[in-house]
């Protein structure tokens, strides 16, 4: 490894943290889409402030297409305000105006400009190393290593300060504001710090990947646990794997660093959207099963429960009457036999003591609808945990 | 047979009428002029739906999430014929969508997470795959990355064609499920219960987006196809309250958008057809927010002052009412000055009540008549038998 890929791999890494932060609450605030119009609509305001500073890296120049990305969220807000059209049609009429009007500027003063439409959608992190940042002279570094350094930390300080504001007004907006938090205060906060974020990180990792690195994680961590600070902790280690092993990758495959980036954290949602233990989608089948299991089998007690007679309880009859594929009516009746629901003599299904305690309680359970009066039945039900 | 190249560039002091002409006689102007009408008028048709579904956002990551598959396509049939690539693109789109229904269904993920997931994760993966075929030494890649942003000039007559039979199949199965649709999209529940199959409703509404957006793919490109979808089709939204209207007017709006950019496009140099059509979409958007008779924020704002102006003129009169009822001719006179102390009275609704001949004046003494009189006393009835 040579420095300027330890440097490469260094930023991306910041650029992962950075954006996994206000990522996590964007998607918890389910507006992770508002990322996606920032994004694009920062265009226009990186043309106009690369006209204005002639620096792609001047601080000047991201304050300015950060307040694009806020314009971008206030007009979104008005054009929901006015009930015209609903809040997914405004983002989706804002962002793509305000695009054009970017990719039009640019191609109108392609001569002036040296900004590639390409390069702001996806970046080019391979050449981030060789724009130093050189004070009196000393080279101490990578101009983007400094800008994402320094957004990392207002990021982090930010987050320190108004952690408890945020986590409230995050999941309970109106105790929040009941507590003298203004919401207002706190929505355009975030809003300004995913927008600065973004103009931040896009020169290194492009718009698109940005809009990755801020979703990705935290739909990811999301999957594994509820608990905020964990939520964070493991949104940010899942940017940094994908950062770094994305690296690798595109080192490997010879392509995009960004694009391989992101694959590798596409790579890394599918395997937990399929494996997380209780939120994963096998998981979600399993248990989906298992109830429907668990219910056809109160069904079935509750039917030898209400029939005395032999020819409604022979084995056969049983199949025929409550219309059970042959497999399913197998797996209840094993599932009934195992737990000592049933008795099976001569091919009569009859209900035991415990079975018969059961369905009674069953009963109970289905016509109360009052949470307080079953509270103390729940246990009893393997049917109903979970 | 395959025209390449620029549209020719035009003198900005070209007239209307040379325009029009250019475009009946000149192949390439011709070609873009009719794709992007077609285009915009079958995006707008769906986009109705689309928008009326709420699911306004699934186009941009429908847009976003065919990129990967262009690229795979291209990598295994090494061919870069548009309807090859475009089936590509189909597939990629659909298995974004149904990852996307998958994901909000399964697990507590809300949707824009889902959008924003599978939109970014599947464009990061294109790039990925389009750099990795540009770095490809035998690969003649070049002009795959036109579908990024869309290349109106690189269309031609088959793709035209192509667009018009999907148009036209779309229109016949809208027409033919017209109901049903209707039903669907309205009241998806009573649809379930009179026997509809509203999964295969749903499923049918939904890939037909997919193909639109895919078709408009080499036109508009990935990043900007989702306006193509949604501005129509908001613009006629404001318009109509009936669906049939909507979906005719979202086309109508769809195809000027087209010939619009596509003229504005080819009048001026370095102007890309994409941006340009999305822009002036944008312009009937705002058009129609604006101005729109019955929703719009003009008139809105214009019943909203006469409706106050009309509640001020009534609390006038009952203000005047209390007074006249405590003496036994109703038609007594009084000052001017008692009605200063009172905020809704101005000179002019003074005059409007003459007008209407509910009070009259005479020097700086006014009097209620007989019929302003009954007016007034009936005013708080009449208001409670509207509510009723």
């Amino acid at each position: 490894m040579n420095s300027a890929q330890i440097e490469i791999q260094l930023i991306a890494s910041l650029v992962a943290i950075a954006c996994a932060i206000p990522g996590t609450f964007l998607v918890l605030r389910k507006m992770a889409m508002i990322s996606d119009a920032i994004s694009h609509s920062i265009l226009p305001g990186l043309v106009i402030g690369f006209f204005i500073t002639q620096d792609l890296n001047s601080p000047l120049l991201i304050l300015l297409a950060a307040l694009t990305g806020i314009i971008t969220v206030v007009l979104v807000e008005r054009i929901q305000k006015t009930g015209l059209v609903k809040e997914d049609t405004a983002i989706g009429l804002v962002f793509p105006a305000l695009f054009s009007i970017g990719v039009i500027l640019i191609a109108k003063n392609a001569n002036d400009i040296h900004l590639d439409v390409d390069a702001v959608l996806l970046g080019e992190l391979a050449f981030a190393p060789f724009d130093r940042l050189i004070i009196a002279g000393a080279d101490i570094g990578p101009k983007s290593l400094w800008v994402i350094g320094t957004i990392l930390a207002i990021t982090i300080g930010l987050l320190i300060a108004f952690f408890k504001e945020l986590k409230i007004s995050t999941f309970d907006a109106g105790l929040a504001a009941s507590l003298g938090f203004s919401p207002a205060l706190i929505h355009y906060g975030l809003m300004t710090m995913a927008s600065i974020t973004t103009v931040g990180a896009f020169d290194a990792v492009g718009a698109i990947l940005v809009v990755a690195l801020m979703i990705a994680p935290a739909a990811s961590a999301y999957l594994l646990t509820t608990d905020l600070k964990k939520m964070l902790g493991l949104a940010i280690a899942f940017g940094v794997f994908s950062a770094i092993s994305g690296y690798w990758l595109a080192h490997w495959l010879d392509a995009s660093i960004a694009g391989s980036i992101t694959t590798m954290l596409g790579i890394l949602f599918l395997i937990i959207y399929l494996f997380a233990p209780n939120k994963g989608l096998i998981a979600v089948m399993y248990r989906e099963k298992q109830q429907r299991t668990e219910v056809s089998l109160l069904t079935f007690l509750l039917h030898l429960k209400n029939h005395s007679e032999e020819r409604e309880r022979h084995v056969n009859h049983l199949q025929e009457h409550i219309n059970w594929q042959k497999v399913r009516a197998k797996t209840v009746l094993d599932l009934a036999l195992k737990n000592n629901m049933i008795l099976i003599n001569n091919k009569i299904v009859s209900l035991t003591q415990k079975g018969d305690e059961f369905t009674s309680k069953a009963i109970d359970y289905i016509i109360t609808n009052e949470d307080a009066q079953i509270e103390d039945m729940k246990d009893d039900f393997f049917l109903f945990r979970g | 047979m395959r025209r390449k190249g620029k549209i020719p560039a035009f003198t900005e002091t070209m007239d209307l009428k040379e325009y029009i002409e250019l475009v009946f006689n000149d192949y390439t102007l011709r070609t873009i002029t009719l794709g992007t009408a077609i285009l915009g008028a079958v995006t707008g048709m769906l986009g109705s739906f689309a928008v009326l579904r709420k699911q306004s956002l699934l186009g941009d990551a429908i847009s976003h999430a065919a990129l990967p598959g262009i690229a795979i396509a291209f990598l295994i049939t090494g061919s870069k014929d548009s309807n090859t690539l475009l089936v590509g693109a189909l597939i990629s789109g659909l298995i974004g969508t149904f990852w996307i229904r998958g994901i909000i269904a399964k697990t507590h993920l809300k949707s824009d997470t889902a959008l924003g997931l599978i939109l970014s994760l599947f464009f990061g993966f294109g790039m990925l795959l389009l750099t990795f075929i540009q770095k490809q030494p035998n690969a003649n890649q070049a002009g795959l990355d036109k579908y990024l942003f869309g290349q109106a000039a690189t269309l031609v007559e088959s793709d035209v064609w192509l667009m018009a039979i999907i148009t036209g199949l779309c229109l016949f199965v809208l027409l033919f499920f017209w109901k049903e649709f209707k039903l669907f999209l309205f009241d998806t529940d009573y649809a379930k219960t009179l026997g509809f199959n509203t999964n295969f409703i749903d499923i049918l509404i939904t890939s037909f987006i997919v193909l639109a957006i895919v078709l408009g793919l080499q036109t508009v490109g990935v990043v900007l196809m989702s306006a193509m979808l949604l501005a129509p089709a908001a613009a006629a939204r404001q318009w109509t309250n009936s669906l049939s209207k909507m979906v005719v007017l979202a086309a109508v709006f769809g195809a000027f958008s087209g010939v619009l950019g596509t003229a504005i496009s080819a009048s001026q140099n370095n102007l890309s057809t994409g941006p340009v059509i999305v822009i002036i979409a944008s312009v009937f958007v705002i058009f129609s927010f604006i101005f729109s008779p019955s929703r719009g924020l003009l008139f809105r704002q214009i019943r909203f002052i006469a409706n106050r102006r009309d509640l001020e003129l009534q609390k006038t009169l009952a203000f005047m009412y209390h007074i006249a009822e405590t003496h036994e001719d109703i038609s007594h006179p009084h000052t001017i000055k008692i009605l200063n102390n009172f905020q809704g009275y101005t000179r002019k609704t003074l005059q409007k009540l003459v007008d209407k001949n509910y009070v009259t004046l005479d020097g700086t003494m006014w009097s209620l008549t007989e019929k302003g009189f009954e007016t007034a006393a009936n005013l708080y009835n009449q208001q409670a038998i509207k509510d009723e």
